[in-house]
């Protein structure tokens, strides 16, 4: 969309691990296209409520996610006079969720089996006998 | 259109860049009304702030060279430190000390630490990585700004702060310094603290504290001045004769360091308290000036910022007859 920037120069470059509300944005374009308050009750419901993006924060996601080529414009129409556009997954999006879907899940894995590994053993005595 | 719709549609217009506004903002709007409930009929604090936020957030994303500008910025700022640092490092050591006034060894203040800080940053900038230069000029930063309570709980001589304050803005601006790839460009300071050695240690001798810093402060640092200025624009002209615009964000940027190093003649245009212009003015003018700069100064780069956002790519901003949000013309065909 600009081909240099100082947004490009600094934030064209997702970080990862990706931040919450970026993740679930990615997330949820991963079923189907949608538009701007389309994806903010989406990204609410994954998150039970807890993350409630604003208009102006979550085009300036967008903004950056298709700068990066994680996110592209799939069509666009006309609703009571006014334009709506609908954003889609890339093939590099797509690739870059499953790669963080991919390392939450071990570490998940990971906490999980020592839990219950934690859970199994018997509690040491903190007490004197 | 409701009431609603066109408050959206003027905050929007205020805060985004006139080109954002054209291709997203009947977007940002649809988005906005899309979440206010049915009775709203203005926009809450809360989507104002996000509005402002996301338009400063633009402003930015679209400012070409802004980035750059501001490493430009930082080299020629920590250049200017460096050889400052360096003029004062040699009349620390090589001027006579007074008989009348204490004396940190053998050197005329307390000032001393804050110099060697500065020269140990120009060294790093050279020898390391951008992260070590950051924690190196933040340090140099911190350690001029210590001088003036050190000097208060010790009773030590220190600088005046016409000489500390320009140091301190001109670090802060340094510290964007970090980043710059070409070795010859990351000797600048260097080499600039070297061109300056044989002036400053054929001049110190004949100086004292007196005669070196506060005399000094109302020449040498608006020459420095002066000199930065000249450098700047025609960085900033020739970059732009070959369309980069980081010249030009730069010389925004340096505007608050050089106003800084020219506070004495800028505090004696202020200063009325007596016949003729005072080579060294008084206290309050100084305090006047200063306080304009650091006013001014850090405010005509989000100013232009704005400016260019709502003037962008040479196209005027919709007037009468015109949506505000996307600048199309509301009379049908």
């Amino acid at each position: 969309m600009f081909p240099y920037t100082f947004v490009a120069d600094i934030l064209c470059r997702v970080e990862t691990p990706l931040r919450e509300p970026t993740f679930l944005i990615l997330t949820a374009l991963a079923g189907e296209p949608m538009h701007g308050y389309g994806l903010i009750a989406e990204v609410a419901r994954l998150s039970d409520g807890r993350i409630s993006l604003r208009p102006g924060t979550l085009y300036g996601a967008l903004d950056r996610l298709v700068d990066a080529g994680l996110v592209a414009v799939d069509h666009e129409e006309i609703v009571d006079g006014r334009l709506r556009r609908y954003y889609r997954l890339t093939e590099p999006g797509g690739e870059l969720l499953a790669a963080e879907t991919e390392r939450m899940r071990r570490n998940v894995k990971a906490a999980t089996t020592r839990l219950r590994a934690v859970k199994a053993a018997p509690r040491p005595s903190r007490g004197f006998a | 259109m409701t009431d609603l719709e066109r408050r959206f549609a003027r905050w929007t217009a205020l805060f985004y860049p006139a080109d954002y506004r054209r291709t997203r903002g009947s977007e940002l709007v649809d988005t906005y009304l899309s979440l206010a409930a049915p009775d709203r009929r203005r926009p809450s604090p809360a989507d104002i702030a996000d509005l402002a936020a996301g338009g400063l957030s633009q402003h930015l994303r679209t400012a070409r060279g802004l980035g750059p500008g501001f490493r430009l910025a930082g080299l020629l700022a920590l250049t200017t430190a460096t050889t400052c640092a360096t003029g004062w490092a040699i009349l620390e050591a090589l001027a006579p000390t007074p008989s009348w006034s204490l004396q940190v060894g053998p050197f005329l203040s307390l000032a001393v630490a804050a110099w060697a800080a500065w020269l140990l940053a120009a060294v790093v900038y050279v020898a390391a990585s951008g992260r070590w230069f950051r924690w190196a000029a933040g340090l140099a930063v911190l350690v001029t700004a210590f001088i003036v309570p050190a000097a208060a709980l010790t009773g030590l001589p220190r600088p005046p702060l016409s000489v500390l304050l320009p140091q301190i803005v001109l670090g802060v601006v340094a510290l964007g310094a970090a980043g710059q790839r070409l070795w010859w460009v990351r000797l600048m300071p260097i080499a600039a603290a070297a061109a300056i050695l044989p002036i400053a240690i054929g001049t110190a001798p004949t100086l004292d504290f007196i005669s070196g810093y506060y005399d000094l402060a109302a020449t040498a640092l608006p020459a420095a001045a002066v000199t930065l200025l000249i450098g700047a624009l025609l960085i900033a002209l020739g970059l732009a004769a070959r369309r980069d615009y980081r010249g030009t964000w730069a010389m925004l940027i340096l505007l608050t360091p050089i106003g800084m190093l020219a506070v004495n003649p800028l505090g004696a245009v202020l200063d009325d308290s007596g016949p003729g212009r005072a080579m060294i003015p008084a206290w309050s003018s100084m305090v006047v000036a200063s306080v304009l700069v650091a006013m001014i100064g850090p405010m005509l780069l989000p100013l232009a910022l704005v400016a260019r956002g709502q003037l962008s790519a040479g196209r005027r901003p919709p007037g009468p007859g015109h949506c505000p949000t996307c600048g199309a013309s509301s009379t049908s065909a």
